[in-house]
């Protein structure tokens, strides 16, 4: 291991640039690590998902609706068949997400893709299955489950939970948990005192 | 060993890699390309640093105001125009049109529909008038309308301090903030008249600044520290309640925290249940007022809105009082609160319908059925407080003395709170019926104990004839029975408003056009 680290080390006299350069990549990655808030992306936190705060109207349509005492975002829009596909779909989702965000490529209106609505789909199976093996219903229809399985939920349950109004203006006002200053508040004080 | 490897891999044949500066030396392109790979990676990094700050001060900048005003700001016209949605909705707070089976945005003459009530607070300003009050944006103008507030002109003052207009307008935080809260409460109540005139709005529950949910009122943050709770502590979803308890709770005037103020106090010390307050009354030996009948020491449970709907099966499961008060409506392509704050019973879509999928009308009849089982025996109370307040007054008249009467006033008193913790919680038969079912039972057993000791006592002094309920039938003949002269209020009310209220919003209009309002297009 050691033999390892001193085939990589530089020589004596390149010690002090490659310290100093190796230093100030590792502080900016730190630093992006930190404004981006990135250590908040293995919680299930909703406010997280306002890290990005275009998506306020997917947040304050939520947080006025009957699931929000229930459900919170990861719950309908992760898989939770396993702990490894929950985390491995979060990671893919969330790093186009964000690249799309940097990149300014964000639609105006949000869709949600093919790939999400079967997760989201599967999730509301997973709380609701009861209402799709009613077997009081099944004894009255015999294609019951056929016909309601084979179209997604909210074909008809239009409004929940986020409504159908949904571009990234349509909630102007909502009060979202937005960041605080990055900057903490005794700098903030230092810098002010100057 | 002090031995650097340098030296050994100078010689070394397994160290085939020579150090940079040899290697640099022989290739000095190599050189170049190391110093412009840092640059390019350390530029890349750096945008990428700056692009999610930039983006995430885009948050805090989304809106624009149009105008620019202070942090105390008292016209919610002039909010109005920085939020003309959110104000639009408010301005439908002075609709009177709806109706519901009992109440509605109308004002209800309730000494009208229940002339009872009459003797219940015979001695007490609501005897007078008492009336179901309309939307927020009418508070300024129904307390001036108001008999209870009087006629105070040439010299003459009114029977109720400043402290009246705490809950009333968003002028109350301005004027706090300008004089201190000891200093707003002192006085009676013409002597701020000038002071308050917008109606409850947007400062009373809003930061000026963010917009952020905030308490303006030190009197509920006052009652949160002596419970021993830190109010700035609560979520946003509290907030949406919280803001809301400032006025919507039982309260009382401490006249003992600071000399010669009527000081408004919270009586939360021991919980929020009835049993709760009436101990820490009785604990304090406080009384609103002495009965003019019965001579009872009174409470007038004030309207402990917050506290019944905190014992309900809606604030268990964590619904605020804004989820279905002020939903979230939609208008063109946008979504906000609806800030006509009104009875969910008139928009059943965006309130109930949001977690109960039942139809509107069974969704209404729910709710009519629990305030029509609680009314039925909140009815039967009254009447037996109604005997009550009679039959004690007969007892002084036979010669009771305060000793023989002191156990049956408590009975009065504490069964009348109850019977007032259960009507003056307005919407408490909905928010909370098991508990106000509770209330009002414990009532009327209180009740009917002091009306046994009553007729042992009548029968010890000779009486054992059945003590007449009396005719009040009509809020007339209610307000004569116990000796109230209310054309001569009304008289006087009619000239003080003609008088007195325009010139105070004359003064009003003068100050306000003082106040700095920025358009931010200068």
């Amino acid at each position: 291991m050691i033999r390892i680290f001193r085939k990589l080390a530089p020589t004596p006299q390149w010690r002090v640039p490659v310290v100093i350069i190796s230093g100030i990549l590792a502080g900016l990655f730190i630093y992006v690590f930190y404004i981006s808030r990135a250590y908040s992306y293995l919680s299930d936190d909703p406010a997280t998902c306002m890290n990005c705060h275009i998506m306020a109207p997917q947040y304050a349509t939520w947080n006025h609706s009957s699931h929000r005492e229930w459900a919170n975002c990861n719950d309908c829009h992760v898989p939770h068949n396993n702990a490894i596909n929950k985390y491995y779909f979060k990671a893919k989702d969330g790093l186009r997400h964000a690249t799309i965000f940097t990149l300014r490529k964000e639609p105006q209106v949000i869709f949600i893709k093919e790939e999400g609505k079967r997760v989201v789909q599967d999730n509301c199976l997973r709380c609701h299955a009861a209402l799709l093996s009613d077997h009081k219903v099944m004894n009255y229809t015999s294609t019951y489950q056929h016909v309601r399985s084979e179209r997604p939920c909210w074909d008809c349950h239009r409004e929940t939970p986020h409504g159908r109004v949904n571009s990234i203006s349509s909630v102007p006002y909502a009060r979202v948990p937005l960041h605080e200053n990055p900057v903490p508040s005794w700098l903030r004080r230092l810098m002010k005192k100057d | 060993m002090a031995q650097a490897p340098y030296e050994k891999r100078l010689t070394d044949k397994r160290y085939p890699m020579k150090p940079i500066s040899t290697q640099i030396k022989k290739k000095p392109w190599l050189g170049w390309i190391i110093f412009l790979g840092t640059i390019v990676v350390v530029f890349f990094l750096g945008l990428l640093a700056s692009s999610i700050m930039e983006r995430r001060s885009e948050a805090a900048f989304a809106f624009t105001p149009q105008v620019q005003y202070g942090d105390l700001e008292p016209r919610n016209e002039i909010w109005g125009k920085n939020f003309p949605t959110q104000y639009q909705s408010y301005k439908q707070t002075s609709d009177t049109l709806f109706k519901s089976k009992y109440n509605g945005s109308a004002t209800i003459d309730m000494l009208e529909v229940d002339p009872r009530l009459v003797v219940l607070w015979a001695g007490y300003g609501f005897s007078k008038d008492y009336n179901q009050g309309r939307g927020h944006s009418h508070a300024v103008k129904d307390l001036r309308h108001s008999l209870r507030t009087g006629a105070p002109m040439d010299g003459k003052k009114s029977p109720m301090p400043n402290t009246c207009w705490a809950c009333k307008s968003p002028d109350v935080p301005r004027l706090m903030n300008e004089v201190g809260v000891a200093e707003f409460y002192k006085g009676s109540w013409e002597s701020k008249g000038h002071e308050i005139v917008n109606s409850i709005g947007c400062s009373d529950c809003h930061d000026a600044q963010t917009m952020e949910l905030r308490i303006s009122r030190p009197a509920l943050v006052e009652a949160y520290e002596r419970m021993g709770k830190d109010i700035t502590d609560a979520s946003h979803q509290e907030m949406r309640s919280l803001v809301c308890a400032q006025c919507h709770v039982e309260y009382y005037f401490d006249k003992n925290k600071v000399e010669g103020v009527p000081y408004l106090t919270f009586p939360w010390d021991n919980g929020f249940s009835a049993e709760d307050m009436e101990d820490y009354y009785d604990q304090i030996e406080f009384a609103d007022w002495t009965h003019k009948l019965s001579k009872a020491p009174m409470l007038k449970a004030q309207h402990p809105g917050f506290e019944t709907y905190m014992t309900g099966v809606h604030a268990a499961r964590g619904v605020s009082c804004a989820d279905c008060h002020m939903p979230f409506m939609s208008e063109g392509g946008q979504k906000f609160t609806d800030h006509h704050v009104q009875s969910p019973l008139n928009n059943v879509a965006n309130s109930c319908q949001v977690c109960h999928r039942q139809a509107t009308e069974q969704l209404i009849s729910d709710v009519y059925e629990r305030q029509d089982r609680i009314i039925e025996n909140r009815d039967k109370l009254e009447e037996l407080l109604v005997r009550c307040h009679v039959e004690a007054k007969l007892a002084w008249e036979q010669g009771a003395t305060e000793a023989e009467m002191e156990e049956i006033l408590m009975d009065i008193r504490h069964a009348q709170w109850r019977w007032d913790y259960a009507a003056a919680s307005h919407g408490g038969s909905f928010h909370s019926p098991v508990e106000i079912s509770r209330v009002i039972g414990t009532g009327i057993v209180i009740a009917q104990e002091g009306r046994i000791k009553l007729s042992r006592l009548l029968m010890s002094k000779g009486y054992t004839a059945e003590v007449a309920y009396p005719d009040i039938s009509t809020k007339e003949k209610a307000q004569a029975f116990i000796g109230l002269d209310v054309a001569t209020m009304l008289a006087e009310k009619e000239e003080f408003l003609k008088s007195v209220t325009p010139q105070w919003d004359v003064k009003a209009a003068e100050r306000e056009a003082g106040y700095s309002v920025k358009s931010i297009f200068d």
